[in-house]
């Protein structure tokens, strides 16, 4: 086995049924290590599921999921979630630091306080995504780009090397977007892992070089350019299990460069 | 007469200063878990919880009469009933946490309401529905100081989960954090206060203490730590010069304290430098001059 094999997420023929109804089905994907892969799919495709399946939050109903050689369980502190922003109370009394130094809290025993390691991580941490000057500012007077940047700093500083992202990109406007692509780049760079859902295909396209293409079950992964094919999207959107017709004829709107 | 001897003048009697007792300790742990349920929002939760001790009351009395540790376990088990009820109910049907809660509790004070009047007078309703500082008792003093301490013990120890909790559940989560264990275990603490607060404020007005406090620090702080802080010493304040209102001008205890509290909160509403109504006043007619507010 190569040492990479450690650093891939693997699903196994992944099944999860909400009550009756199939969220996930038969899903067999490798996810390698150091790749920047947006999740797409039509709504009510599985997309959150599929992450929050990785997280080992929702029990399989069949298959395994595996991150390395380790049942999620066990790779918990490699494994960073940035739900979506709109869950966040922005009102709530607390500095850019604080927050960032909750990524700390997991690795802390009861009686401790954050030492010195800890506050290094999350000066490096803040340092790297440019909040250095903002540290001690309160959340709700930040702008969408850098609320986002503020949850990627927390899960940096708590030491994962596995983002799952659930929308990072909704709501932000055209320069927070390309800011956080750029961070996605370094990341990968890196040979840190980006795992993100996204709505808009041109924006996943332009942004991303690996594509998971869901309906409900997995219709295509690989290249982004080699997942996004017209043929693809249509099978995902009209033909896939969460059909609806598309009257506006929005799934061959997009472009498809070759 | 001097202002002093006003303050200090009530206290040479024993039930002013278990009056005063009662008070500092319900001051501690009702700022603490006001704050959290305020940032959680489930302020009117607290409300629902408060109405629903009334029929342990009621039953409490049927069986053991007008026993004290009686009467305090029998509202924290319908409290606790609630709690659990309404989480069961929006786990397992369709029905929605808030509105297993606003249906199961107004239920249970309705049958509050019938065991009370089928265990005695009416005038023991009044009692509980609206407490009574003056008969604070040895055995109530106890019994706050114990759901007191056991409160500050949880906030200090366990900061950091209820921290995380209240302010991100889904990562606390991601984390490996028991969420729904701290989230109960925030619903049991404040049942146990506000039961510990009836023979102070009674079951209306309970909440006054655990809210209005917390409201008030949250229009001024910005940090959590700070916010728990003035929080408590609020809610200290507030009870103190409330029962020497309640003394001076013979109110009601629960009444005067909360009276003190809303002078406050509307003071911090209106006043408040940042998040006030009069700041925001200024703002406004700031940007309307085309000034942008200093930072």
């Amino acid at each position: 086995m190569s040492a990479s094999s450690h650093n891939i997420i693997r699903l196994r023929d992944v099944t999860v049924l909400y009550g009756r109804v199939a969220a996930l089905r038969g899903i067999t994907v490798d996810i390698p290590c150091g790749s920047l892969t947006a999740v797409v799919g039509p709504n009510g495709a599985g997309k959150s599921t599929l992450l929050r399946a990785i997280l080992g939050w929702l029990p399989l109903t069949a298959g395994e999921i595996r991150i390395g050689d380790a049942h999620p369980q066990h790779a918990l502190p490699r494994l960073a979630y940035l739900p979506q922003r709109h869950v966040i109370d922005w009102d709530f009394p607390i500095t850019v630091r604080e927050v960032v130094e909750q990524g700390r809290y997991p690795a802390l025993r009861m009686f401790h306080r954050l030492g010195q390691h800890d506050h290094e991580l999350v000066d490096r941490a803040l340092a790297e995504l440019a909040l250095t000057a903002l540290a001690d500012r309160q959340i709700h007077r930040l702008s969408g780009g850098q609320q986002q940047r503020v949850f990627l700093a927390r899960a940096l500083a708590q030491g994962a090397d596995i983002f799952l992202l659930d929308e990072p990109m909704t709501g932000l406007d055209l320069f927070a977007t390309e800011e956080l692509t750029h961070i996605f780049l370094n990341w990968e760079a890196q040979g840190r892992t980006v795992l993100a859902t996204m709505h808009d295909l041109e924006l996943a396209r332009k942004h991303f070089t690996q594509g998971l293409l869901l309906a409900t079950e997995l219709v295509a992964a690989g290249p982004i350019g080699g997942v996004l094919t017209e043929e693809n999207i249509h099978r995902a959107y009209r033909d896939g299990h969460c059909v609806h017709d598309d009257p506006l004829g929005l799934a061959r709107t997009t472009e498809f460069p070759r | 007469m001097s202002v002093l001897h006003l303050i200090i003048e009530p206290f040479r009697y024993e039930f002013m200063q278990h009056a005063l007792l009662s008070a500092v300790l319900l001051s501690v742990s009702g700022g603490l878990l006001g704050c959290v349920l305020v940032l959680r929002r489930l302020a009117l939760m607290g409300d629902a919880l408060a109405h629903s001790l009334l029929p342990g009351i009621g039953v409490a009395y049927l069986l053991f009469g007008a026993s004290t540790a009686a009467l305090f376990a029998g509202a924290l088990l319908a409290g606790l009933l609630t709690a659990l009820g309404s989480a069961v109910i929006s786990r397992l049907t369709r029905v929605k946490e808030d509105a297993a809660f606003g249906s199961l509790f107004i239920v249970f004070f309705g049958a509050g309401v019938a065991l009370v009047n089928l265990s005695g007078t009416r005038l023991n309703l009044m009692h509980f529905l609206f407490g009574n500082v003056l008969g604070v008792s040895v055995t109530d003093l106890q019994i706050t100081a114990a759901a007191s301490a056991l409160t500050l013990g949880v906030f200090v120890v366990l900061y950091r989960h209820v921290l995380l909790e209240t302010f991100d559940p889904i990562f606390y989560r991601a984390t490996g954090g028991r969420g729904g264990l701290v989230h109960l275990g925030i619903l049991a603490l404040t049942v146990l206060n506000l039961v510990a607060a009836l023979q102070t404020m009674g079951i209306v007005l309970a909440l006054g203490l655990f809210l209005l406090p917390a409201v008030s620090a949250y229009l001024w702080c910005d940090r959590l730590r700070t916010m728990l802080l003035v929080s408590v010493v609020v809610a200290f304040g507030c009870s103190v010069a409330g029962i020497l209102l309640s003394y001076h001008a013979g109110l009601p205890s629960g009444a005067s304290i909360v009276l003190c509290l809303g002078a406050v909160f509307f003071g911090s509403a209106l006043g408040s430098p940042k998040y006030g109504l009069a700041a925001r006043l200024v703002r406004v007619l700031h940007e309307r001059d085309g000034v942008r507010p200093p930072p």
